[in-house]
């Protein structure tokens, strides 16, 4: 189990089986699909650092999804 | 043809200019820079008469383009002693199309004791009125008296007694589509540029008569329709448009780089105090005039302001942003949204930047002068700033200064001003934008924060920065607003299409690109001929030997990258 939190977003939380460590643009697929809602440009962190859409998530991981703006 | 207004400050003549070149047709940040550095004296006092400030609106001021009305204001700053160009929304830059302007120039310096003048530009002609009745007053009050004799429906630009007494980290206020002198360039310290100049008041009636011409309207509207609807389809844009820039509180605190207890931490217990959600949920609590979404010019799709009420619904400041609420927030260690707008409201009074001025009061904090998290301190400390004390005075000249005056090592700063609200140790990234920008630490200037694939490194740094230098750089470049990138990052055609259908001039994206490279390189230039050097692109030794406690980094950069990153 993966627990993906979407902060600021009316996606809230979301958690999805996987059998084997998957890239996260993976993940984000299966949490859209799951939720039917368009992501767009996101900043994911675990454990306090960045993970880019190629970096594998684990079993067991927490990631925070925020919408990637910036400062004005 | 583009028109530019000089006004001789000295003389109190006026002269008119017009021009066809690529840096007028684009106008913003390519004009601003670009005339600064044909016509200011790089080594020369930013309050003396060789200093001059620029006025210019932008390519599509003046028409139905969402989000294109900012103002870029550029002159030398007291601040970095180089280059400066800030910008604000409001509803100047589209006065200015309405008469007819691309750029209004201040000129000169009137002779000692001179009185305070209000310049003011009517489709009759220019002309100059006693200001003395504004001198000393608050920017609202300033405002309320210049709507109450001019109309709430003019373009003004004042200051507010910061300016007036010549601090460096005096802002310069436009009005909003309310009337309201609230949208603030306020970075470099132009507010103090423009008190040297002795004018108190630039004001652009709504009596123009000028058109926007096309060249092809039809194909411009449907350009137009375009820009909307990336905007409105980029989930980016809607996510701003809901929160604003505060969303960045949760996302800095998830990467440690909140700014907190002068930039000594990277994350402080409580943000969710101060965060998106907080602001969102507060003001729909309190309703009343409180807004969470407002547009800062008109037309804007996106509509990222905000205007955050008292507890009885009553308008206390608008906007609060992002970099405020770190600055004068976490940075202070305060966990109150209304003590961080009461701190605002405050600067925006008395006409400072509140980055500079809340790193300055971290920096007091730092010296021991209150404690850090003590609201009524910090609110103390802005008021000292109303009534112009010593303390005050000083907080108002930039957290550089008042580290050196107040014996604090640890000062945030590149090249003079404040590091807006990313702890550089933390973003390797930010750290190098801060390092290379001729602006003096800048985060609009190439923000690669959601960018890097590690912040922690700073390898492959120097040239994402780089990357985001152009991309940062663009929207200045031509007048539109920087959340627009988004919706162009990858391809600037809508953009460039309305240039096209406007002015019947075909740029492509790699001639504009050099033209925003060409700028940065006129800026840079400038400010060697200034005197400026590679040391004074450093942080504060601190930031290099002592390590950041939530993620163990120091400033690892060698000043050979960072002028790397200043090549163009």
């Amino acid at each position: 189990m993966v627990t993906i939190v979407f902060k600021l977003s009316e996606m809230g939380t979301v958690s999805l089986d996987i059998d084997e460590p998957v890239p996260f643009s993976r993940v984000l697929q299966l949490c859209a699909q799951k939720t039917a809602v368009d992501i767009g440009g996101v900043i994911a962190v675990r454990g306090g650092r960045l993970i880019s859409q190629e970096d594998l998530v684990h079993n067991g991981d927490q990631v925070d999804v925020f919408p990637a703006i910036s400062g004005g | 043809m583009f028109s530019m207004l000089r006004i001789d400050t000295a003389t109190e003549t006026v002269t008119k200019e017009t021009s066809d070149s690529l840096e007028y047709l684009l106008g913003g940040r390519s004009l601003s820079s670009h005339l600064v550095s044909e016509e200011v004296n790089p080594k020369c006092d930013p309050f003396g008469q060789e200093n001059k400030l620029f006025f210019c609106n932008g390519a599509l001021s003046g028409t139905n383009v969402s989000s294109s009305n900012r103002l870029s204001i550029g002159g030398k700053s007291p601040l970095t002693s180089g280059i400066k160009e800030s910008n604000a929304g409001g509803i100047v830059a589209t006065r200015m199309a309405q008469q007819g302007l691309r750029c209004i120039a201040l000129e000169g310096t009137p002779p000692p004791n001179s009185g305070w003048r209000i310049v003011v530009i009517g489709r009759t002609g220019t002309e100059f009125l006693d200001g003395s009745f504004l001198a000393g007053k608050g920017v609202y009050e300033k405002s309320d008296l210049l709507s109450e004799k001019f109309g709430s429906k003019a373009g003004c630009i004042t200051i507010g007694p910061a300016g007036e007494n010549l601090l460096y980290a005096s802002g310069i206020a436009c009005s909003d589509p309310h009337g309201v002198c609230s949208r603030y360039a306020g970075r470099g310290g132009l507010g103090a540029v423009m008190g040297s100049k002795k004018i108190i008041a630039l004001v652009i009636l709504d009596d123009g008569d000028r058109k926007p011409d096309y060249v092809d309207q039809e194909k411009f509207n449907a350009a137009a329709k375009q820009i909307i609807k990336l905007l409105k389809e980029n989930p980016i844009s809607s996510k701003f448009t809901k929160y604003g820039t505060s969303a960045m509180v949760d996302i800095c605190q998830a990467l440690k780089v909140l700014p907190t207890q002068n930039f000594r931490h990277g994350v402080m217990e409580g943000a969710e105090r101060i965060n998106a959600q907080a602001l969102y949920d507060t003001i729909k609590e309190r309703d009343g005039e409180g807004k969470t979404q407002h547009a800062c010019m008109l037309p804007c799709a996106i509509m990222c302001s905000n205007v955050y009420p008292d507890k009885e619904g009553h308008l206390l400041c608008s906007p609060i942003e992002y970099e405020t609420m770190a600055l004068m927030g976490s940075n202070l260690c305060l966990k109150n949204l209304d003590t961080i707008a009461e701190m605002n409201r405050i600067a925006n009074d008395v006409g400072v930047d509140t980055l500079d001025c809340g790193a300055a009061i971290g920096v007091a904090m730092e010296a021991g002068l209150a404690e850090f998290g003590d609201d009524k301190a910090a609110v103390a400390m802005m008021e000292e700033i109303r009534h112009l004390t010593p303390l005050g005075r000083i907080i108002a000249s930039g957290c550089k200064i008042a580290a050196q005056v107040l014996g604090v090592k640890h000062a945030p700063h590149v090249l003079g001003q404040a590091i807006p609200a990313y702890e550089p140790r933390g973003s390797k990234g930010m750290a190098m934008t801060y390092l290379s920008s001729p602006m003096g630490a800048d985060h609009t200037f190439g923000f690669t924060l959601r960018d890097e694939e590690d912040t922690l490194t700073k390898k492959g740094k120097v040239d994402l920065s780089k990357k985001f230098q152009v991309i940062g750089s663009r929207m200045d470049a031509m007048g539109t607003c920087n959340f627009v990138r988004y919706s162009v990052r990858n391809d600037m055609t809508p953009l460039l299409d309305l240039i096209a259908a406007r002015y019947g001039v075909e740029v492509s994206g790699e001639q504009f690109d050099d033209m925003v490279k060409k700028t940065l390189r006129i800026e840079h230039q400038f400010n060697t001929d200034a005197g400026i050097t590679i040391a004074d692109h450093r942080f504060a030794e601190t930031f290099y030997v002592e390590k950041q406690p939530e993620t163990g980094e120091v400033i690892d950069f060698t000043d050979e990258e960072t002028l790397q990153a200043m090549q163009w």
